[in-house]
């Protein structure tokens, strides 16, 4: 215990001697961590913006304005029947409307355009999302459908989530392999940076460890106090990269859900806390690693 | 420190039975014999080197030590003397194990240092007080705290080191000047300071390498009084020196190593080298 209070103290002159390194060494510590972080952020969005477009996908057959009642009965009754339909429900023109009004943030255009711009539509629920292209295609091709589609081209008149989802997919794949590779150089820069600081420790108390060797101090203790540098410069990094998604998270989060409204981009607490020990504990191992090998380096023992 | 000196006497009438000596060299025979006893070369060695070498990886075809083997046992005070770079301080370094010897074996206390693990070097050194030339005292500290390092570092609690540093810092003669900064101390009371830091941990043997190699002929009989009545104490005492009239004086085991090789071994000898 007062040797962990000893190790504390030398490693505060440590941060005191060498001001400059020191602050380079917490600043790309906590710069790697806040793009981890924000990346991990990122991911939760998405993923819940991913989870809610899959178990939303539905397909929308939009139908004609001059349709029959008769036509628009029979093609429900041929959906209706198809393999992986769950349910089958007819929204009217008034009701898209209405529905628009509510999802959008600037309902005043609608009224603007005067008329009903929006079609009416039938609106398919499937019991199984990775059957949708299969549905779609059999309604596609019918000559129920046809006969009531919006536009000419049955397929235009079609929409459903599928093909969002995977463009949704490629997207975070690409972003996703350029975190990782920015996260791999910021680490290694992190690494390089703390093994420099420790190294110019080590040398700054060259004398002083040339005496421990020889009274006989154990090696525990003689590198107690520099992997406790890294440690420190590591937890500082990490607090800062928490406060600043903390502060993302309360400030620009409700900004951005306010304007892709429809979008669920509220992200559970649990996620965060989970994220912030992530951060906390991949800190801890880039500054334990980076003094560990200065240490080897530059203090045999 | 009269206390100590009390303790040492009675410790040398203990010692009282003599061992029938070892041949002396002519030149020590030559030379009046003080009035010193004859040391007990009994129990286990202290330090034992059976067929040590020592060969630097910069000179492979000149070893630093060959073939040295030689006993020290407890209670001895030993002087080892060479000219420069005949290998004494590569067999200081050998005894604390900052160096491994290239082949032969070393015992130190029973331990053999060819088998003992990284990790238990460090309590080996706690059980050797060291002194250098240089003394390797931290500029920044004062006096106490140069001793008390010593202390603080094998994690000895406060109270140990508010007790047994005022206490070994009588015993060098420095209770006056706990609060000085090392270069605020002359020579020989620097040199005091890192003898007092060797032995406050009181290891039984204490390695001196060239103690008195900075310091004017006063001085450094000074030094070697101190040495003397540490190892009255009980201490074993090596003393690396190439201090002729220091040896001459002292007329205390000698052993002599010339350009790796040992050269004599002898009870009372003398320095014995031509200059």
């Amino acid at each position: 215990m007062s040797s962990l209070i000893y190790f504390l103290k030398q490693s505060l002159q440590g941060f005191a001697r060498n001001l400059s390194t020191t602050l380079g060494s917490i600043i790309t510590i906590f710069l790697s961590l806040f793009i981890i972080g924000l990346f991990l952020m990122g991911g939760a969005v998405i993923q819940n913006v991913v989870e809610s477009v899959e178990n939303e996908v539905s397909i929308t057959a939009y139908v004609a304005d001059e349709a029959s009642e008769s036509d628009i009965a029979a093609a429900q009754d041929y959906i209706r029947g198809l393999d992986g339909v769950a349910s089958v429900s007819f929204t009217t023109k008034d009701q898209a409307l209405e529905k628009f009004r509510e999802m959008s943030s600037n309902a005043a255009i609608v009224d603007e355009l005067g008329g009903n711009p929006l079609p009416a539509s039938i609106d398919i629920e499937l019991s199984d999302p990775q059957k949708v292209e299969e549905v779609a295609k059999q309604i596609e091709s019918s000559d129920q459908f046809k006969k009531i589609a919006d536009e000419d081209n049955p397929s235009d008149s079609l929409k459903y989530g599928q093909r969002t989802v995977e463009r949704l997919f490629s997207v975070t794949n690409y972003i996703r392999y350029i975190g990782i590779a920015l996260i791999i150089l910021l680490v290694f820069i992190a690494l390089v940076f703390i093994n420099n600081t420790i190294r110019l420790a080590i040398m700054a108390r060259r004398k002083e460890i040339a005496i421990m060797r020889l009274v006989g101090a154990s090696n525990g203790f003689i590198r107690g106090p520099f992997l406790m540098e890294g440690a420190l410069h590591a937890i500082i990094g990490a607090a800062l990269a928490i406060v600043s998604i903390e502060l993302i998270r309360n400030l620009a989060l409700p900004r951005l859900q306010a304007s892709l409204a429809f979008l669920p981009i509220d992200v559970a607490p649990n996620t965060f806390l989970f994220i912030y020990l992530i951060l906390l504990v991949a800190g801890l191992i880039i500054g334990l690693i980076g003094s560990m090998l200065a240490m080897r380096r530059y203090l045999k023992v | 420190m009269t206390e100590a000196t009390n303790q040492g006497a009675e410790q040398r009438l203990e010692r009282a039975p003599s061992r029938t000596g070892r041949l002396a060299a002519d030149l020590s025979e030559a030379l009046p014999v003080l009035e010193i006893d004859d040391l007990p070369q009994q129990g286990a060695p202290v330090i034992a080197f059976d067929r040590v070498s020592k060969v630097y990886p910069a000179q492979p075809n000149r070893p630093a030590l060959e073939d040295i083997s030689l006993q020290i046992y407890p209670g001895e005070f030993v002087f080892l003397v060479g000219h420069s770079g005949s290998g004494k301080s590569t067999l200081v370094r050998l005894i604390i194990r900052e160096l491994k010897p290239s082949s032969g074996k070393i015992t130190i206390a029973g331990e053999d240092l060819g088998s003992m693990r990284n990790w238990r070097v460090p309590y080996l050194r706690r059980n050797i007080g060291c002194v250098f030339q240089d003394f390797k005292l931290l500029p920044n500290k004062t006096v106490f705290e140069n001793v008390a390092f010593a202390l603080e570092v094998i994690g000895k609690s406060r109270s140990v080191i508010r007790t047994q540093v005022p206490e070994v810092l009588r015993l060098v003669g420095l209770q006056d000047k706990l609060d000085k900064l090392p270069d605020q101390l002359s020579g020989g009371e620097a040199q005091r300071v890192s003898i007092a830091r060797a032995i406050v941990n009181r290891p039984p043997l204490l390695v001196c390498d060239e103690p008195t190699g900075n310091l004017d002929p006063q001085t450094s009989r000074g030094i070697m009084d101190l040495l003397e009545r540490i190892n009255r104490t009980g201490t074993t005492v090596l003393v690396a020196t190439h201090d002729r009239e220091m040896v001459d004086n002292m007329r205390r085991r000698v052993i002599a190593l010339d350009r790796g090789h040992l050269t004599r071994d002898q009870q009372r000898g003398v320095y014995g080298f031509d200059v």
